[in-house]
């Protein structure tokens, strides 16, 4: 193997184990160990928790400086960055973090990363203009058969509790006397524009994005989210999604 | 154009980037923190871009791996180049992705004689993917390595050489680098070529919170004035060059920032010193 090649595999371990032993045939004779791989390790470290710090901000705040950097140093060891690009790094933090023992006692600090991790992928999501509500302005026949093409920012979820309101509360300036409502709740993250929004979701709305998501016709998709909720109301329901701009194009059902 | 300062651009100070009138002045940005599918961070360049020069400093490409640059990053690069046509675009004497695993920092290496032949081989790979010379810039260094075949300065002139690129030189890189490891930062500076040198770097540095004697190249702080010494001995040998105030920690109010710059500025539309 070259040797810049054997150099930085040696490298690699000397910042993994903590010591320059593995490097120590590129050193000085000398049995101290030198300060200078910790700058190394120290500046690494810095870069993945403010990284992290900046794509899950809520899960941070939630957790406090000293919790979030000792817990995001650990994940950083065990999942470190692929890319250079570090707006696009901590997707595997949710996951891993339902796995880290000292955060089972925040049990929906996970779903609260999740939604961190996708208002921030919202935010470097492709462009496209959403469709205002005069787009819809077709038939019946034809609006009922139309399958709308949803925003390449957009992203909904299911919850079993209310982790969502309480991840948009903890978001506010001044947030405090935060409360998880066992209320299963739904949330929807979009940025039709310049700037991403994020709001709870009903069941109606929830069933009504599943079934677009899956390819369903406007019509289906409206009649999924009466049964997911008969007592909602559909037209109300269908003139927010319009608002929120999750919609950014229609392919009219051809049915001749 | 005469080389004009410039300034690091923070999201925090889009507004203000925006709205500055001061003459001559360009901006930089790492372009890794816009390798994005789109979004307002990209939309607040362009409008910035509209009105100002601007400068691609890379922080990723990982150039002195032994390892060629990872393409999707080159394309990533390519087409924030194209897009943004900046005036300039760099890189560092430096790795940091190794075997799949981006460590973000600029880390060092043995500067032997197939270490330059690696590392010229990926500047020029390049250089061809973005139809376009890249500047290289000069690391801060904090392990006294032994088996160098070359200096440093020897191995980025011989670069430039075999390559055609220019130098992105750090003054206080220069300034951490000959503190830490013991050598005359003015015998380093007099010894780059000075037709090479395309951009000028001035930062701050602080002191290793672990401890020890180490100079840290935190851009934290403001330019210190044994930089700024160096700086004004550096252009009156070369004559001015762009140079650019970074600052990417503890930053403070765009003024406090635009201050340093004119600072600059004001050395690099002066009378020069020789004839």
């Amino acid at each position: 193997m070259p040797e810049l090649a054997r150099f930085q595999d040696a490298f690699a371990a000397a910042l993994a184990e903590r010591t320059t032993a593995p490097i120590a045939g590129w050193l000085p004779d000398s049995a101290a160990e030198l300060p200078g791989l910790a700058v190394y390790r120290n500046t690494i470290a810095k870069g993945c928790v403010d990284a992290l710090a900046a794509n899950l901000p809520t899960v941070a705040r939630l957790v406090g400086d000293e919790w979030f950097t000792a817990a995001a140093a650990l994940f950083a060891r065990d999942s470190p960055p692929s890319s250079a690009a570090l707006l696009a790094y901590g997707e595997a933090f949710p996951a891993w973090l339902e796995a880290f023992p000292p955060a089972g006692e925040l049990p929906y600090l996970p779903a609260v990363a999740w939604m961190d991790w996708r208002w921030t992928t919202a935010l470097f999501a492709p462009e496209a203009e959403p469709l205002a509500a005069e787009a819809f302005a077709l038939a019946p026949e034809a609006l009922a058969a139309a399958r709308p093409r949803l925003h390449p920012s957009l992203a909904f979820a299911w919850f079993d509790d209310g982790t969502p309101s309480l991840w948009l509360a903890a978001r506010e300036p001044d947030a405090d006397d935060l409360e998880l409502s066992p209320e299963p709740q739904g949330v929807l993250i979009v940025r039709p524009h310049d700037a991403v929004t994020a709001r709870v979701l009903d069941r109606a709305g929830h069933a009504f994005l599943a079934a677009a998501h899956d390819g369903a016709s406007l019509g289906e998709a409206i009649i999924t989210a009466a049964e997911a909720d008969p007592t909602t109301d559909l037209a109300t329901l269908f003139a927010a999604l319009i608002a929120d701009g999750v919609f950014s194009g229609l392919d009219l059902g051809d049915s001749a | 154009m005469s080389p004009t300062a410039g300034l690091g651009l923070k999201p925090q100070h889009y507004d203000d980037a925006l709205a500055a009138d001061a003459e001559g002045l360009w901006f930089e940005v790492h372009p890794e923190n816009y390798m994005a599918a789109g979004g307002p961070r990209l939309r607040r360049l362009e409008a910035i871009r509209e009105k100002r020069p601007l400068s691609l400093h890379g922080v990723g490409l990982s150039l002195a791996a032994d390892a060629d640059p990872d393409p999707a990053h080159l394309a990533a690069l390519k087409a924030l180049a194209d897009r943004f046509e900046p005036f300039v675009v760099s890189e560092h004497l430096a790795w940091s992705a190794w075997r799949g695993v981006h460590q973000p920092d600029l880390l060092p290496f043995p500067r032997t004689r197939a270490a330059l032949d690696r590392i010229a081989g990926n500047i020029s790979r390049t250089q061809d993917v973005l139809g376009r010379t890249i500047l290289v810039e000069n690391p801060s260094l904090y392990l006294p390595l032994t088996g160098h075949e070359l200096d440093e300065t020897d191995f980025l002139t011989e670069l430039t050489r075999r390559t055609g690129c220019g130098l992105l030189v750090d003054v206080n890189n220069v300034f951490v680098s000959a503190s830490n490891l013991g050598y005359a930062a003015e015998a380093y500076l007099d010894a780059l070529p000075a037709d090479a040198i395309g951009e000028i770097h001035l930062a701050g540095h602080g002191a290793d919170e672990g401890g020890s004697a180490l100079l840290i190249d935190t851009h934290a702080a403001p330019v210190a004035e044994p930089v700024w010494t160096l700086y004004r001995r550096l252009i009156d040998r070369i004559g001015p060059r762009p140079t650019l105030i970074e600052r990417d920690d503890d930053i403070p109010a765009f003024g406090v920032l635009m201050a340093e710059r004119d600072r600059a500025h004001g050395l690099l539309v002066r009378e020069p010193a020789h004839a």
